[in-house]
Order: structure tokens, then sequence, then C-alpha cells
């Protein structure tokens, strides 16, 4: 007896009647199983799972059946839907509704009408069985992000729903809330039995987990297997979104050829590191390294950006943020900052920018102090910040107005210029839509257009890849690169180490307010043993400075 | 929660009733004595919910209860005894002078009530008191107080950003800084509405509007609450039936009369009185001796 029954389901917007966003989906999920849904954005996988729930189904017109637990879903009470179907959304602000993390967690019971009393032990629970106890009294403003995503989930589960949709929960969350969160997805599912259907950009924290696959693309399921299966499927198929692949599976395929067809394929860095130990079983390995040419970090006299001793608190009686950080960024070089949360990097970017004055220390652009600066110079053809949210940026109407803003000088001038930007960043499409009805990698394009029509010389970039899949990535660190070559420098801000090992020119490790270390990011990573990519971890007791995937497949092409 | 007394652990319909009674008792009795120790009552009480941060206000309170007094006399010249003539035979009277000090007591006094009402009626105690009888307006308030906090840090957001792309108009004439604060207040409010989309969605998602609705709160209602608001309530059902009986009946124009402790209903009812205005007060002391006593035998 299948949970959820999808027949023949298609779908078309109002706004667009000729698209179909869904087309003939069908797909069957069992109670208990844990499936996950993945596809570029605009796949069509956000409509596919808001019909599996009848209040968030978006207005349009529809064809087909969903069925849950064998009764059409339109024809179940939506009382009864509300507490049985439980949906988490993507932005942990926005979901959240009251002002105290109890009340939210009580929200939903209040809502189906449940008396104090059970209100009282269903919240307990929950409070415990997600370790909120810490904070339960707190206001809803004071969390972190993670925190909030957790009471999300937390007052979702407070109704006891049999089934968890999770549409991209992660998406704006830092690299280990977003672990800490899907492991606990995870053990929702191992314990109670919760039926799970995710969304998900980061692969390699669900893969392992999934009981079954699906992948979308253009508004079809174009495949539907275990999680082994799906990266054959893909590499067969030749498709680019083999790319969003953890990395073993990539490893895996990349030497396909190389080894007997019996070893299954590896999901996990543990089953990776197992899989390259396998296959090099007995053999002499001749090269254990990648030549990489030597890059010596420019130390010259005028670096684009030389931060010195600088020390920074908020307030007087507050901690201080950076501790008497210093490094350089030499000109025309893609510069990543790397470290945990709250370790002062975004802060960092802002003293850069002036507009968290340090009352130590001093920062100098190339060679002049930043105090010398007017505003109005350093801001223009010179210095540009794109904030975390490019959402921020945004105050018009369409893109293209929202872009004209930055403009002065005659209307043919201008629109030569937006087309030349429009070209770089490749938004052209964009142009007439509204900026917040664009996708979060669209968005990141058309704030990062809008910043470059100032014409800067540096670029500060903070957390450029949150909440993009890896399809944009590579887009965008291809117009990074085309800045690079014009010799603009960037610096930027991460929580992305797998983007960074690939694309920066030199990594920076920021902790407790300082940078602690500066190096190319080759050196970088395989010197560390922690902070370091998937492919470096799996593949370090064989090869010792490979970071990237096609780093590891070179090597072993060349040792087998 | 940090730095609670004992009174503001008590359940909020407690908090609010107190709160209520001696607000309303504060402005109408006229009665000198009663008047001095609702004054009393409520310093005593500020200081021991707010500490010395309550010290500030002090000061700024003497000010105005200096000036309400004496600014009544000058404006009203009603009254037999005339105590000096100013100006061309403007008399200034004991009579209105001390209607000033009636008046500058109640407003002095009700200020003082009202400052420690802010700090213990945080806003959901409000909701847990009004959730019952008005679901909707509890419901909004809490919504409110969630994103009043969320606009002002994403305003602050916005105008950061706008500074770092140079568009921040600091700079600039009046016209410019205009233009910028437009922009900001537009983005502000395609992103309101965005994530207000967002919110209705979760809200729905999670059986809001599909029935009746329960209201929860985190505060019990036990043994101690029930006592004290027995306590309060016969405290003041003494006072007011004193009242009637004409405990505090005063006249302060043309001429002072005023019912003194000779009268058995005036004594029987300021004793209730100041019994009921030290109660919060008396309850926190005694939370703070008792620690101070656990923690000397450690």
């Amino acid at each position: 007896m299948a949970h959820f029954e999808i027949k023949n389901l298609n779908f078309s917007y109002p706004t667009m009647p000729d698209k179909l966003a869904l087309e003939d989906i069908n797909l069957s999920i069992e109670k208990g199983e844990y499936v996950t849904v993945f596809g570029k954005s605009g796949s069509g996988k956000t409509t596919l799972l808001k019909h599996l729930k009848s209040v968030l189904t978006p207005h349009g017109t529809t064809s087909g059946e969903v069925y849950f637990d064998n009764k059409l879903l339109s024809s179940i009470d939506l009382r009864d839907q509300s507490s049985k179907i439980g949906y988490v959304m993507q932005n942990p602000d926005n979901q959240i509704v009251t002002d105290k993390v109890w009340h939210e967690l009580a929200f939903g019971l209040e809502s189906l009408g449940y008396d104090q009393k059970t209100i009282r032990l269903r919240v307990a629970e929950m409070a415990s069985y997600f370790g909120i106890q810490g904070w339960f009294n707190k206001n809803v403003s004071e969390l972190s992000g993670g925190q909030k995503q957790l009471l999300n989930l937390a007052s979702i589960m407070a109704m006891q729903p049999e089934v968890l949709i999770l549409d991209e929960p992660t998406s704006q969350l830092d690299p280990i809330a977003a672990s800490d969160f899907l492991n606990t997805v995870r053990k929702i599912n191992l314990e109670l039995r919760t039926t799970i259907i995710i969304t998900e950009h980061r692969l390699e924290d669900v893969l392992y987990a999934s009981d079954k696959v699906v992948v979308m693309d253009k508004g079809k399921i174009i495949a539907c297997d275990e999680p082994r299966k799906i990266g054959e499927y893909l590499k067969k198929e030749n498709n680019e979104m083999f790319s969003a692949m953890p990395t073993p599976v990539q490893v895996y395929y990349g030497v396909e050829d190389k080894f007997d067809k019996n070893i299954e394929c590896p999901l996990t860095v543990r089953e990776g590191g197992d899989f390259l130990s396998t296959i090099f079983e007995g053999k002499d390995i001749k090269e254990k390294e990648i030549d990489i040419p030597e890059v010596r970090l420019d130390e010259g006299m005028n670096p684009a950006i030389m931060v010195k001793e600088v020390w920074y608190r908020y307030d007087k009686n507050s901690p201080d943020i950076l501790c008497g950080t210093s490094f350089m960024v030499p000109h025309g070089k893609l510069f990543a900052i790397v470290g945990g949360n709250g370790t002062g990097k975004s802060t960092m970017l802002k003293s850069i920018c002036n507009i968290c004055k340090p009352y130590r220390g001093e920062i100098l652009l190339d060679g002049k102090r930043l105090t010398k600066y007017k505003d109005s110079e350093l801001f223009k053809n010179y210095l540009a910040m794109m904030p975390q949210d490019p959402q921020s940026l945004f105050v018009k109407k369409t893109v293209k107005e929202d872009l004209l803003e930055m403009l002065r000088g005659s209307d043919a001038d201008k629109e030569n210029k937006i087309r030349e930007i429009a070209d770089l960043c490749e938004i052209t499409d964009l142009l007439d839509s509204h900026p917040f009805d664009l996708s979060g990698g669209e968005q990141q394009r058309v704030g990062l257009a809008k910043v470059l029509l100032t014409n800067p010389k540096i670029i500060l970039l903070d957390e450029p890849t949150k909440g993009i899949d890896s399809f944009f990535k590579i887009k965008f660190a291809e117009i990074l690169k085309k800045l690079n070559e014009k010799g603009v420098t960037i610096v930027m801000v991460s929580h992305d180490v797998e983007f960074c090992a690939r694309y920066a020119d030199i990594c920076a490790m920021f902790f407790n307010g300082t940078v602690i270390t500066t190096n190319t990011p080759n050196k970088f990573f395989s010197m560390n043993s922690f902070y370091t990519t998937a492919a470096n971890r799996m593949s370090r007791h064989i090869f010792s400075n490979a970071i990237n995937c096609e780093d590891v497949i070179n090597l072993c092409q060349k040792n087998l | 929660m940090e730095n609670a007394t004992r009174f503001s652990q008590y359940n909020p319909i407690i908090n609010f009733t107190f709160f209520i009674g001696a607000i309303c008792c504060s402005m109408l009795f006229m009665h000198p004595a009663y008047l001095v120790a609702s004054i009393f009552m409520s310093l005593a009480f500020n200081l021991s919910t707010k500490g010395l941060k309550s010290l500030k206000m002090i000061g700024f309170l003497l000010l105005v209860f200096a000036f309400v007094t004496v600014i009544n006399p000058i404006l009203n010249t009603a009254g037999n005894t005339v105590l000096f003539t100013y100006f061309n035979d403007r008399s200034f009277t004991l009579e209105a002078l001390t209607y000033g000090f009636v008046f500058a007591s109640i407003f002095v006094s009700v200020i003082l009530w009202f400052s420690s009402y802010n700090a213990i009626m945080t806003s959901d105690k409000f909701v847990y008191i009004f959730g019952p009888v008005l679901p909707a307006i509890s419901m909004i308030i809490s919504m409110v107080m969630r994103f009043v906090p969320n606009y002002s840090t994403k305003a602050k957001q916005i105008s950061t950003a706008r500074q770092c792309i140079g568009l921040a108009g600091e700079n600039g004439d009046k016209k410019d800084r205009l233009k910028n604060a437009e922009s900001i207040l537009s983005s502000l409010t395609s992103w309101a509405f965005e994530g207000g989309i967002s919110t209705a969605d979760s809200m729905r998602s999670r059986g809001y509007g599909t029935g009746k609705r329960t209201n929860y709160s985190i505060y019990r209602f036990d043994y101690h609450d029930l006592s004290l608001l027995i306590t309060m309530i016969l405290l003041l059902g003494i006072v007011a039936f004193c009242s009637i009986s004409g405990a505090t009946k005063v006249e302060y124009l043309p001429e002072i009369s005023i019912n003194w402790f000779d009268n058995i209903y005036t004594l029987v009812g300021f004793i209730a009185y100041v019994l009921f205005l030290s109660l919060p007060t008396i309850l926190n002391i005694k939370e703070e001796i008792t620690w101070r006593i656990l923690r000397s035998r450690i």
C-alpha cells in the first residue's frame, strides 16, 4: 500500500498555459521511505512537492490524481491534512509566525484546537527530542538560522505528521548547521518511521540516507531509482546534473573502465576511501601527487588590499570581533576567506568597506589608507561589496530598472552598458522580470551585475554561493574568472569549501577574529585534515595533494 | 526572564489584577493619606522591581511633582484661604495649592505604577490574558512582536548594501537622501510582501483557519496564585466598602474638609489600602531575604 501515489499528474501555471510545469508525473512513495527529489532550479521540484498538500497547491490547470493513504488527496479534510502532512519550506525566517519559541512550537496544535494539557505534553516532548530546552523561553529573533530551521521542523513534528515534506530546507544554512539539520531529519525517519520527501542541493548529505532518488528535468521525472543507480544513469545520459553528484560517485564513474565491475558505487567519504583502497590493492603507486605550477604569492609593495593588525568591536563593552587581523590581497586574484559561522568574516568585509571602523590597526587600499578615501571616491569606480542576501540590492519593479538606477548619462550610453553587463552575467533574458521572482542563482547574478555597474576594481562578496545549486555555481565561477582576467580583484568570504578549493587563487582560514593561515588552495586544503574537501578526505591515504575530484580521477588514471 | 522578581513570576492574571486595582485606586482616591501611601508604595515597588535603574526616573518625577503642585494655584485662584497676592490682586490660595499637590501625587504615582507595569507585563503575558477573549487580536500582537525587529534588521541590511555600492545618498542633497529612503522603503515592502506569502503558507499548512483555535500558554495558575488573588480581592473589597461609607470623602474647594482617622472607616480602609499596595513589594523583599538566608547557609 503506497503512502503517496501520484498518477498522470500534469500542471501548468496560469501565466504560462502552454508550458507544462509538471508533465506526466507518476510516482509512488511507500510508508517510511526516504525520497530525495533532485534537479536544477526551475525543474519543477517545488511545484511537485506543493501538490502533495492541498492548501499549498498552486493555482493553475491540473489533470491527474494524487492519492494519500489510498484516498484522493483533495477529498481529505484540510484539518487532517495539516496534521498528517508536514511541510518545511526554504526560508527559515518567513515560516516562523509568533515571537516566542514556545509559542511557535504550539502554533500548529493551537490551530487544531488541542487543549492545554495535550499541548503542554507535546511541546515538552518536542523540545526535549530536538534539544530546544536551552532556548525554549527565548524570543525567535535571538536565534541563529540553524536554530530557526530546527524550530520550524520541531513545530511541525509536534503535530505528529506521517509524512514530512522538506523543500530545500538547508539552502540558507551554513554547512555545519545544514548537516545537523539533515541528520535530525534522518533520525526522524529512522526512529519514528516518518515518510520523508526532500529536495536538496547538498546531495552528499542526503544521498546515502535515501531509499529512492527522483531526478527531475523540465517538469518531468527522468529517473527514479535507488541512489547507487542514479549516478550510472546520469553518466550514461551524459547529463550535466552529474556534476552535482557527491565526489565519491564522480570519482567512481571517472575511473569506471579501470576496475572490475563488481564493486558497488560509493556514496560517502568512507565508502569512497574504501573504494580507492580496493582498486589500488597490491598495486604500486608511482605518482602520489599532481603537478601544479608553483604559484608565488605575490608579496609586492602595493597589494590591492592590505590589512594590518585590525581590531574591531561593535561596542566598547562587547567582545572583540576582529583581533589583530592581518593579510594582503594581490591584484587581479580571487581571494577566498573560509571559516566557521560567527568568526568575524563578514565583519572583516564590512571593515574593508569602512562600514565597521576599526579602533586599532589600519587598512590600505592600493597603498593608500582607507580613512583617507572619501566615500564618494571609494564606492565610485573603485570598491563595491555584494551583500549576503542579494535581495537587499533590489529596489525596483524590474531587473532593468534596478540596473538603470546605477547609471548616469545619455540613454544610449545606459542601454549599451546594460547590454554589456547583462551579457557578462548572462541575465539578458531576465531584464524584464521582477527581481524577487528570480531563483537564488539568478538573483545572485543580477546582484552581481548591479554591483559591477559601479565599475569596481575590487569586489567583496559575502557568501556568494549560499543557496544556489551546483550548475549555477559553475556559471558564477566562470563570471568571476572573466572579471579576474580583466584585472578585477575579488575577495570572497565563504563556507563553501568545495567551491573555494576549485576556483580560488588564494585561500585564507579565518578563526576567532584573525586570519590563521594563507596559502594556495592546493597546499591549503591538502594540509588540513578536517576543514577540507571530500575529495581530499577520501584520497589522502593514497595521494598527497588531490583536492578536487578531477585531481583524484587524474591520479587514478595515471596509476592504473 | 532574567532577574525575575517574585511578583513577576505569579500568573499574569494576578499581575494584571494588581495593576488595574492599584492604578484605578490611585486615580480615584484624593484623600491625602491615601495619596501619600500610593506614592510611597509605587516607589517602593518600582525600586524592588527595577532596582537601581528606577533611581534615574525619580529625579525627573520630583521635578514634575514640584511643577504640577505650583502651577495649579497660579492657574486657579479659587479657594478661601489666601496666602498672598501678586500682580493686581491675583490671589494664591492654600486650597488651590493643596489641590495642585493632590493632582501631582496622582500623576506621579500613576506614572510609577505604569513604569512597573511595563517591566512586568511583557507582551506574551498580555496575550495570555486576552487570548481567550480576543483570539485574533492576541495572535496579531504576537505576530507584530515578531515582525517589528525583523523589519528593522532588514532595513539596516538594505541601507548597508546600498552604501557599499555607492548609493547611500548621504553626501547628496535633500532630494537624493529622500530618494534613497524611498528606495529602501520600496525594497522593504517587496521583501515583506514576499515573506508574508510564505508566512501565510506556513500558517495555513499548520492548520490555521481550519476550525476552532485554542490558546496555549506556558503560565500556570496554582495554589499560590489563588491565595494571592483572594487576598487582593478581599483587601480591595474592604477598601471599596469603606470608601463608599465615606472613608475617602474629601473637599478641597472652596474650603478644605477631610475625614481623618477618627472616622473608623477611614482608618480601616487606609490599612487595607496600604496592605493591598504593598503586597507585591513585600513578596519581592521576602523572596530576596529567603535567598540571602539560603546563600549564607552554604
